[in-house]
C-alpha cells in the first residue's frame, strides 16, 4: 500500500519518497515521469518527513500532480510550482433539500439553466464588475467579503469552507496588475480545462453516522463545483516563477528541475509569494462562492423557491497551508492533493469535529464521485492529505485516440447524463477511459487509514467547462 | 523554416520545437501556442502591429517568457496572437511584433508556459527545445 523510494536512491535526496497505491495503480503511475518527479520533489531545501505521492498521482511539471510535501518554517522554502499555477484550484460540494425524484424529469432544464448562468470557457465575463478597489477587497477577504458585501451567499455557508475562504497572508499588493487584469472580470466564471460543474445524486452510503453529520442521504440531489483562481492565479504562479528562477544561484540553490524554483519562506521573495498566493486563493474561494449564488438561484428557479442549498465543504487542492505538526510549524505543500484532517482537528465546524473533514472527491466524467471523512491518523501517515480525484491515465492525445467525442455524448445521455459541453473533442480528452479507477483510488486513500468513505454520488448532468 | 510537433504528456501538453535560429524557434513557439489553444487552422490576424521586448536571465527563460507573454494577451486581451515577427533574440533578451485575432471558443485554454525539463539544444544550423504548457 505504501511503497517507499529510500534517501539513498539519488545523492540529492533530502527525504524518501513515499507512494500510496496499490498493484495497479502503481503500474499507471509508473508509465510517466511522475516518480522521477516526485525524487526531484525530495531535494528541496528544507523539505521534511517525505515527499507523498497520492494514488491519483501523475506527471505535472515540477511537482507530480498527487504530490505533497511540507518544508520547515520559516526557513525552509516555498515553491511556486509546488502549488501549480491554478492557485487553490478546488471542489465545493453543495447539498439540497430535494431529492432526485423530486427533481424528476427537471434535470435537464437545471443543467440547461445552470449552463445560461454560469459563465463557462474563454472569455466569459462573470458579470460582477469590480472596481480596481474591489478586486484587491475580494483578494483580502475571500468569501466572506463576497457575502458580506456583494451579498452572494449566505453567512452560514462560511463555517463550511477550508480556511472559512480566507486566508489572513493574503496580500493585494503581492498581486502583478498584470494578474489583477487577467482576473478582473473572471470572478464567477468556471473556466475551461478540467473544471467542471456536476449536478449529482447520493448513491450510496457507507457510514450513517457520518453522512448524517454531513447533511447527506441516499437520493439526495447535490451540487459539485470545480474550478479555482482562474487567470489571476495563473499570472501570480507566472510572475513568482519567474521571480525565483532569476535567484536560485543567490539562494545556493542547485534543483533538478527549473520548474521547482522555490525561496526560503523567511525571504522577501517567499513571503512575497505566500502573500500572493494567498490572495489568489482568496480570490478562488471568492470564485467559488459566487458560482454557489448562481446555482442556488438556478435550482430556486427551476425546482421550486422552497428548494434549500447547503454548503457541504469546500476544500483546495493546489495550494500551501502553514500548519502544525509535532509543536513545528511546515509549509504543506499540496499540488492536486486534498487536505484530510481528522475529528480532533480544531480547524473543523463544530458539526464536523466528532467525524472529520469532509475530503470530497470527484472522479472523471460521468463516473462516481465519493465523499470521505478525514482520520486523524491521517496527519502522520500523509501530512493531512489525500487525493484529490481519479487522477489522469492518458494524456489529452491518446484519449482522443480512443474516444469519439460524439460517441461518447451519445453514451453518457443513454445513462440518463444531460451532458453541455459544446466541443466533442474537449469531451473526449475528459473521457472516463482517461483517468484511473476512481474506486480504486478511493480505497487506497481509505485502506491507508488516511480517510473513510463516507458517500458515493453519481452524476446527473455535467457543465464542462 | 521552423516546426512543431506534439510530445506525449499525461496531464499537460508538450510541444517539441525546431528552427533554424532562435528567432525561428520563437516564432515557431508562437504558432505551436496558436494551435494548441485555436487548432491547426489559424485565423487571420488584424489591426496593428504591437512591439514587444522582452528580458530574461538566460534563453529557456525567455522562451517561457515569451510564451507567457502570448498566453496574457490571450487572457486579459482575449485576443490570440496569429502573427508572430521575431526581430532580435538573444539569450536573454528579445524583441518582437506581434498581432492576433479576436475569437469567442477556445479549443483549449492554456494557463502557462513552464520551465519543466525545458533546455535549447543547439547544433550547427538547427536548434531545438521542448516546452510543456500546463492546460
Amino acid at each position: 500500500m505504501v511503497h517507499e523510494v529510500p534517501r539513498t536512491y539519488r545523492w540529492d535526496m533530502h527525504v524518501p519518497v513515499r507512494v500510496f497505491a496499490d498493484g495497479e495503480l502503481l503500474e499507471q503511475i509508473s508509465r510517466d515521469r511522475s516518480l522521477e518527479q516526485l525524487v526531484n520533489v525530495a531535494t528541496l531545501p528544507g523539505i521534511t518527513r517525505a515527499a507523498l505521492g497520492m494514488p491519483d498521482m501523475h506527471e505535472g511539471y515540477g511537482f507530480p500532480v498527487g504530490g505533497v510535501a511540507a518544508t520547515i518554517a520559516p526557513d525552509g522554502v516555498i515553491s511556486p510550482g509546488g502549488i501549480g499555477f491554478d492557485i487553490n484550484c478546488g471542489v465545493r460540494l453543495l447539498t439540497t433539500s430535494l431529492s432526485r425524484a423530486d427533481a424528476g424529469p427537471s434535470i435537464k432544464a437545471l443543467v440547461h439553466e445552470l449552463s445560461r448562468s454560469i459563465p463557462t470557457g474563454y472569455g466569459r465575463s462573470g458579470r460582477i464588475a469590480l472596481s480596481a478597489a474591489e478586486l484587491d477587497q475580494v483578494l483580502q477577504g475571500g468569501a466572506p467579503h463576497l457575502v458580506r458585501r456583494h451579498g452572494l451567499g449566505l453567512e452560514e455557508d462560511l463555517a463550511f469552507l477550508e480556511a472559512g475562504g480566507c486566508l489572513p497572508g493574503a496580500d493585494p499588493a503581492a498581486v502583478s496588475a498584470r494578474a489583477k487584469q487577467r482576473g478582473r472580470d473572471q470572478l464567477g466564471t468556471l473556466g475551461g480545462g478540467n473544471h467542471f460543474l456536476e449536478v449529482q445524486a447520493v448513491e450510496a452510503v457507507f457510514d450513517p453516522a457520518a453522512a448524517t453529520a454531513f447533511g447527506l442521504v441516499e437520493g439526495q440531489l447535490a451540487v459539485l463545483i470545480h474550478t479555482g483562481s482562474r487567470g489571476l492565479g495563473h499570472q501570480v504562479c507566472t510572475d513568482y516563477v519567474k521571480l525565483m528562477d532569476a535567484e536560485q544561484k543567490r539562494f545556493g540553490f542547485h534543483l533538478p528541475d527549473r520548474q521547482l524554483a522555490c525561496a526560503p519562506l523567511s525571504s522577501p521573495e517567499g513571503h512575497d509569494y505566500f502573500a500572493g498566493m494567498c490572495a489568489a486563493a482568496n480570490f478562488a474561494w471568492a470564485n467559488r462562492q459566487a458560482l454557489t449564488h448562481r446555482v442556488r438561484e438556478a435550482i430556486r428557479r427551476v425546482l421550486g423557491a422552497a428548494a434549500e442549498v447547503h454548503v457541504l465543504y469546500d476544500v483546495a487542492h493546489n495550494i500551501a497551508k502553514l500548519e502544525e505538526y509535532d509543536g513545528r510549524s511546515l509549509c504543506v505543500h499540496r499540488k492536486g492533493a486534498t487536505r484530510a484532517f481528522g475529528p480532533s482537528s480544531p480547524e473543523l465546524p463544530a458539526r464536523y469535529r466528532t467525524v472529520g473533514q469532509p475530503v470530497l472527491i470527484p472522479g472523471s466524467m460521468g463516473t462516481a464521485s465519493f465523499v470521505l471523512a478525514g482520520e486523524d491518523a491521517a496527519r502522520e501517515v500523509s501530512l493531512g492529505s489525500a487525493c484529490h480525484g481519479a487522477g489522469r491515465a492518458l494524456s489529452r492525445t491518446a484519449a482522443k485516440r480512443r474516444v469519439q467525442g460524439d460517441v461518447l455524448r451519445k453514451e453518457l445521455e443513454a445513462r440518463g447524463i444531460a451532458v453541455f459541453c459544446p466541443s466533442n473533442a474537449e469531451l473526449a480528452e475528459e473521457a472516463p477511459v482517461a483517468y484511473k479507477d476512481v474506486d480504486r483510488v478511493v480505497d487506497v486513500v481509505a485502506r491507508a487509514g488516511i480517510a473513510r468513505k463516507v458517500a458515493r454520488l453519481v452524476p446527473l448532468g455535467v457543465l464542462k467547462g | 523554416m521552423g516546426s512543431h510537433s506534439f510530445e506525449e504528456h499525461t496531464g499537460e501538453v508538450r510541444i517539441h520545437l525546431e528552427g533554424q535560429t532562435q528567432e525561428e524557434l520563437f516564432e515557431e513557439a508562437a504558432r505551436g501556442l496558436a494551435e494548441v489553444m485555436l487548432g491547426p487552422e489559424l485565423p487571420g490576424a488584424t489591426g496593428p502591429l504591437q512591439e514587444v521586448t522582452l528580458a530574461a536571465v538566460d534563453s529557456e527563460a525567455l522562451l517561457v517568457d515569451w510564451l507567457n507573454e502570448l498566453v496574457f494577451r490571450a487572457d486579459a486581451e482575449h485576443r490570440i496572437i496569429t502573427e508572430a515577427h521575431v526581430d532580435a533574440a538573444t539569450d536573454t533578451e528579445l524583441r518582437a511584433r506581434i498581432r492576433g485575432a479576436e475569437v469567442e471558443v477556445l479549443k483549449t485554454a492554456v494557463k502557462a508556459a513552464t520551465l519543466h525539463g525545458l533546455h535549447l539544444q543547439r547544433s550547427p544550423g538547427r536548434i531545438t527545445a521542448s516546452v510543456v504548457l500546463d492546460v
